[in-house]
């Protein structure tokens, strides 16, 4: 990388870093700094996880004892990798917007459709629509916490966070396009926060892609990331993560799905990045006749570690979650799916499932599976699998009986497996591009 | 006073009313047909003369032989002699169908009767030949995994081994194929005589082909509008139930 | 037509596990009492009482330290545990440390208990040999002869430490060490009764082994040690059954269990747990199976206030199988807190695990498990089925499985459901005149009926009706 810092940032472990931050983002809005402030406090006096907390059963500890090394990005890009990224962040014909964010700094202005613009829909950077619509944002701003064990580091994100996304789509507005968010890492030691906060109005329909990237491999970096979707009444909003970071990247994206009635709310979180990539997804249901879909498509290789705990948490009754997370490891990689379901004890006739399966590709990698359930409701239909295993013999003959080598064999195989997943992305581009990631990993 | 013998009864289902002043008297040894459009109350009226207490009887009495009926649990109309034949038969994982009858005629035993297996065995063995029952659904769970055709032979296999004083019969003809149609009614004139009366309960004309009733009525709004001979079926069957409609008295109609 | 479905009722044998059976007292003199609280000196009266060796009484004190130093499981499991009273609880208590070969020679009201309880006359009828436990230490204790003279061993553990330490301290404490848990330590430090079993090589046991423990005592901690070991071919089927008066305060049952299979052995170990609602049973059992050879759990938990309990099975050798059945009934104000543990440790072992848990009025069943394949091995197979049927609105059910697997030579599969009794489906049998709760139960019979095939059939029959017993008046 040819970029030098400006200035000399202190490090997340500098006393003085919280007050440096606040004055350097320069946020006059009283009930945000307020809650930066809290959250800091909260950041320092709650302990880092612990090995014997069910929460991170299984996790990698090492790499989270160890974030204080990092400074939080910010200063001044040169033009060229400014010019880089903003024009590799182009992988839609038509968006209804875009926004870029290099180490958490707009590096291109947002565009949003002006005719969208008319509707009342809103699509900005998270800190200028703290500024123009402060109530609107402090309506839904931190208001659900995944509460899956990250509460430190959801602190931190809080404590530190300098920039993200607000869209908000009104009542009664549908968006075909999809608008896209694209989040660059750029300085080597620097620590982002992006915050991603979508609320879908009653009846509004949207789609929200996020691409997370690195603009050079060979960089360190930490990265605390939340999205928060919010479906009220009849709503139906579709928001998916491509997390591709580079692979010296501990990242944490800390997640709700908040549904309301009559919803259709669905998220993907598609891996490929990461050295340790640990995700927490709390979908939470709180109105009847709502279906709540999780997906995740997860590729990790090397010595990669992706280590995700998910809830659903029916709080109303007559309501459907589905989550179904697909693992291929590779390499001496290390998966770790903990999903609850939680039936509360009025949210009668609720059908929840949840699945995931595991597809072993190598005499290292490593699945580690908990399924859970919690089931305080009788008339509930709910079930859980959860499968490990290896590629089918008889398929694999079949394509090798066709005159197929082995590995390419293997590789469409695991599309084959990972299809499911992708047909569920609604968006032909973001599909093409997800196999593209997919099928890079597998030639590295 | 051998008879199933319905007085006025009106039915609610969640505050709404579906059968309203219902009258009906069937003997013991005959069939009536009971025949109307989608939505007139007919399953209504099955599912309140066997008690189930979300149809909730609002006025009028049910004497089966002279016995009041109205208010007793579910399991004791159907030992006092009311069997009914279910529309769709519930699935009872794990309970092989052999147990389960024989579990229903062991509720029937009086006191110091011991239950006869031998006996038991071969009876369901016959009757099981009678409506081409293949012998390994003995040990089948009862109505998994069954096809359409497959659940209504089960039901009326139930009827043959209970031996019920009346039997009412919820669309037994519905999702059965002509093959499937003669055995189950084949099954049930095996039954006819003296000591059973039936009601069948019908939308369509196909199934009175293969049991003739004695009787048939049509139903409309939670009443019977029409009463006659089969002759009143083929009606049916040839003009439609429009006519039912118009000759409805007044104030009823949807 | 399964075959234990069409047994006539005069010929089902009598294994009088109902509570009510079981909730009688008579009162008895102890001769011998460590007295309330846990101390180093309860520890060496146990020690005296029983003349125990040296090393006996050294494993005892760092077994005691080990569970004071070893906090409660309770960031994970029930916070109920932390309602036990260590200093409340009487370790130790027996009328002596010999158990009678005959029943003549049992103390009257010992004898009366067990008499009252049909222990006797299932000796007679269907037993290859019979130990009968009383508070700490076994009251009688006897196998057919045929069996000794083929070499079996079968006696308490007690006798089992004293007569052939060389096989005991050979396997002691090695497939569950001390510090496994914290009541795995509390166990060795004051464990007193339970069964030691030899089988020699290629000696099948035909019939089963049944002990029988029994807590007559107030404010008592029973802790019975078993180990059983299979030595190559050897096959051996062990039961075990247990009841105590329903007291004012809660009692206590920690017993651990070892097994050991070598090659090609098979051990079948069968519980059918059914203390009396204020008991605390927290259980470790675990078994070892060396190349070839079979474990197999059949639990049954169906009484008990709070019961923890995942037996488990560690697959050293090639070709091992492992398997755990397990039933789980929670009623008001019970917790079944049960599961399983597979751990692959050589290549081409398999392991099955089936659980089945209904939850009744304001009861909760929990499963939990760990399905683990750690190292690179190949061809190792797991299926997990666990499946919770829930009767009444307040009724809870939870599942927490865990399951790691290294490398791609092997499968693991994981199904889980939860379900009801419908409404419709009591209507229905309703309509063919069973009455609801004889409906409600018949549904709850069907629910287990595939796993209860698997049972010996002694076993199942007794079920089936304690099932019968649990359900009535549990409707309406």
């Amino acid at each position: 990388m040819s970029d030098t810092l400006a200035i000399e940032n202190p490090s997340l472990e500098d006393p003085k870093i919280f007050q440096f931050h606040q004055e350097q983002a320069g946020l006059e809005v009283d009930w945000f700094k307020q809650a930066q402030q809290a959250a800091w406090a909260r950041y320092l006096e709650l302990p880092l996880p612990v090995r014997t907390n069910e929460k991170w059963r299984f996790a990698n500890l090492s790499r989270l004892r160890d974030t204080g090394r990092f400074q939080p990005a910010g200063g001044e890009l040169s033009q060229v990798t400014v010019d880089r990224i903003v024009k590799a962040s182009h992988r839609f014909k038509e968006v209804a917007g875009r926004i870029i964010l290099a180490d958490e700094t707009l590096a291109a202005p947002v565009e949003l459709d002006p005719e969208l613009g008319k509707k009342g829909i809103i699509f900005t950077t998270l800190t200028d629509a703290i500024v123009k619509y402060p109530e609107l944002v402090q309506k839904y701003f931190m208001q659900q916490s995944p509460e899956l064990g990250s509460e430190k580091f959801e602190a931190l994100h809080v404590a530190m966070l300098r920039n993200g996304v607000f869209l908000h789509v009104p009542d009664n507005v549908e968006v075909d396009r999809p608008f896209v968010i694209y989040n660059w890492t750029v300085r080597d030691k620097g620590a982002i926060f992006p915050h991603t906060l979508f609320v879908a109005g009653k009846h509004a329909k949207a789609t929200l892609i996020e691409f997370q990237e690195s603009a050079s491999p060979g960089t360190e970096h930490l990265v605390v990331a939340n999205a928060h979707l919010f479906a009220d009444d009849g709503a139906q909003p579709n928001h998916t993560i491509v997390q591709n970071w580079n692979q010296n990247t501990l990242s944490l994206q800390l997640n709700t799905n908040n549904a309301w009635s009559d919803t259709n709310a669905k998220s993907t979180l598609i891996n490929v990045g990461s050295a340790q990539a640990r995700q927490e997804v709390h979908g939470k249901i709180f109105g009847s006749g709502s279906n709540v879909e999780m997906y995740a498509l997860n590729v990790p290789t090397e010595n990669q570690e992706f280590d995700q705990r998910t809830l659903q948490t029916h709080i109303a009754p007559n309501s459907r979650s589905d989550l179904l997370f697909k693992n291929a490891l590779i390499g001496k990689s290390r998966t770790i799916f903990s999903g609850l379901i939680i039936v509360e004890e009025d949210a009668q006739q609720t059908d929840a499932y949840q699945t995931n399966n595991n597809l072993m590709l190598s005499e290292e990698a490593e699945a580690n599976s908990l399924p859970g359930l919690e089931i305080k409701a009788n008339d509930v239909k709910c079930s859980h699998g959860a499968t490990t295993g290896r590629i089918n013999d008889s398929e694999l003959f079949y394509f090798l009986a066709r005159g197929i080598p082995r590995n390419k064999a293997q590789e469409l195989m695991v599309f084959g497996y990972f299809e499911e997943i992708v047909e569920k992305l609604d968006n032909q581009e973001l599909a093409d591009y997800v196999r593209e990631v997919v099928q890079h990993k597998f030639m590295d | 006073m051998s008879n199933l013998e319905i007085k006025n009864l009106n039915v609610s289902i969640n505050g709404t009313q579906i059968l309203k002043d219902f009258s009906l008297t069937v003997p013991k040894g005959e069939v009536h047909a009971i025949m109307g459009p989608n939505g007139t109350g007919k399953s209504t009226l099955a599912k309140a003369l066997a008690g189930h207490e979300d149809y909730e009887i609002t006025g009028g009495e049910v004497f089966l032989d002279g016995e009041q009926i109205v208010g007793k649990e579910p399991d004791e109309i159907s030992r006092a002699g009311l069997f009914m034949a279910f529309q769709y038969p519930s699935e009872i994982p794990g309970v092989t169908i052999a147990n389960f009858i024989r579990a229903a005629l062991t509720a029937r035993l009086e006191e110091g009767e011991t239950f006869k297996a031998p006996a038991f065995y071969k009876e369901l063995y016959e009757k099981m030949d009678l409506l081409k029952i293949d012998r390994s659904f003995t040990s089948r769970s009862v109505n998994e995994g069954f096809s359409g055709g497959e659940k209504k032979r089960c039901e009326i296999l139930q009827m043959a081994m209970l031996k019920p004083g009346y039997a009412v019969l919820d669309e037994t003809d519905s999702g059965l194929d002509i093959d499937a149609l003669k055995v189950v009614a084949d099954g049930v004139n095996q039954m006819r005589g003296p000591e059973l009366g039936v009601l069948l309960i019908t939308h369509y004309q196909r199934l009175l082909n293969y049991i003739v009733p004695d009787k048939v009525h049509v139903m409309f709004d939670g009443r019977i509008v029409q009463s006659g001979g089969p002759e009143l079926a083929e009606k049916l069957e040839a003009e439609g139930y429009d006519w039912v409609k118009e000759a409805a008295p007044a104030g009823a109609g949807a | 037509m399964s075959s234990t479905q069409d047994l006539k009722p005069d010929t089902q044998p009598d294994l009088n596990i109902e509570r009510d059976v079981g909730n009688f007292h008579y009162d008895t003199q102890y001769e011998f009492d460590a007295g309330v609280g846990l101390t180093e000196q309860t520890i060496d009266y146990i020690s005296d009482v029983k003349g125990e060796d040296a090393w006996v009484r050294q494993f005892r004190k760092k077994a005691l330290k080990t569970f004071l130093d070893k906090p409660l499981p309770t960031h994970w499991a029930s916070k109920d545990l932390e309602n036990i009273d260590y200093e409340k609880i009487r370790y130790y208590l027996s009328k002596g440390q010999r158990p009678s070969r005959s029943w003549d020679e049992v103390p009257d009201e010992v004898k009366q208990t067990f008499e009252r309880l049909g222990i006797p006359e299932k000796e007679r009828a269907y037993l290859a040999g019979v130990e009968a436990q009383f508070d700490s230490e076994a009251s009688y204790s006897n196998m057919k002869e045929d069996l000794a003279e083929q070499g079996v061993i079968f006696v308490g553990s007690t006798e089992g430490l004293k007569e052939h330490p060389e096989l005991f301290k050979k396997w002691f404490g090695k497939v569950i060490p001390i510090g496994d848990n914290k009541f795995s330590a509390l166990n060795s430090a004051v464990f007193s009764g339970g069964s030691f079993i030899y089988v020699p090589p290629g000696v099948k046991v035909k019939q089963p082994l049944q002990a029988y423990f029994r807590i007559n005592a107030e404010n008592f901690g029973q802790f019975e040690r078993t180990l059983i070991i299979a030595d190559e071919g050897a096959e051996v089927t062990y039961m075990e059954g247990c009841t105590a008066p329903t007291f004012e305060t809660s009692t206590l049952h920690s017993a651990v269990v070892e097994l050991v299979a070598l090659k090609g052995a098979k051990i079948q170990y069968i519980t059918v747990q059914n203390w009396s609602a204020n008991v605390f049973n927290l259980v470790t059992k675990r078994g070892l199976a060396m190349d070839g050879a079979e474990i197999k759990w059949i639990d049954c938990n169906i009484g008990s206030r709070l019961t923890m309990k995942y037996p488990g099975v560690i697959m050293r050798g090639p070709g091992a199988r492992g398997e755990v059945l397990s039933i789980a009934l929670a009623h008001d104000g019970q917790h079944q807190d049960t599961g399983a543990k597979m751990i692959h440790a050589a290549d081409h072992t398999t392991s099955n695990i089936t659980s089945k848990s209904i939850s009744i009025g304001q009861g909760r069943s929990t499963y939990r498990g760990i399905v683990s394949i750690p190292r690179q091995l190949k061809g190792c197979k797991n299926n997990t089925e666990c499946d919770a049927l829930l009767i009444n609105t307040n009724s809870r059910t939870d599942t927490y499985p865990a399951i790691t697997v290294r490398g791609n030579q092997s499968t693991v599969q994981h199904e889980a459901s939860v379900s009801k009794v419908s409404a419709e489906q009591i209507f229905y049998m309703m309509q063919r005149g069973l009455p609801e709760d004889e409906a409600m139960s018949l549904a709850v019979n069907g629910f287990v009926n595939d796993l209860i095939r698997e049972f010996p059939m002694e076993y199942s029959v007794e079920l089936k009706r304690l099932i019968d017993l649990e359900m009535e008046g549990s409707v309406g």
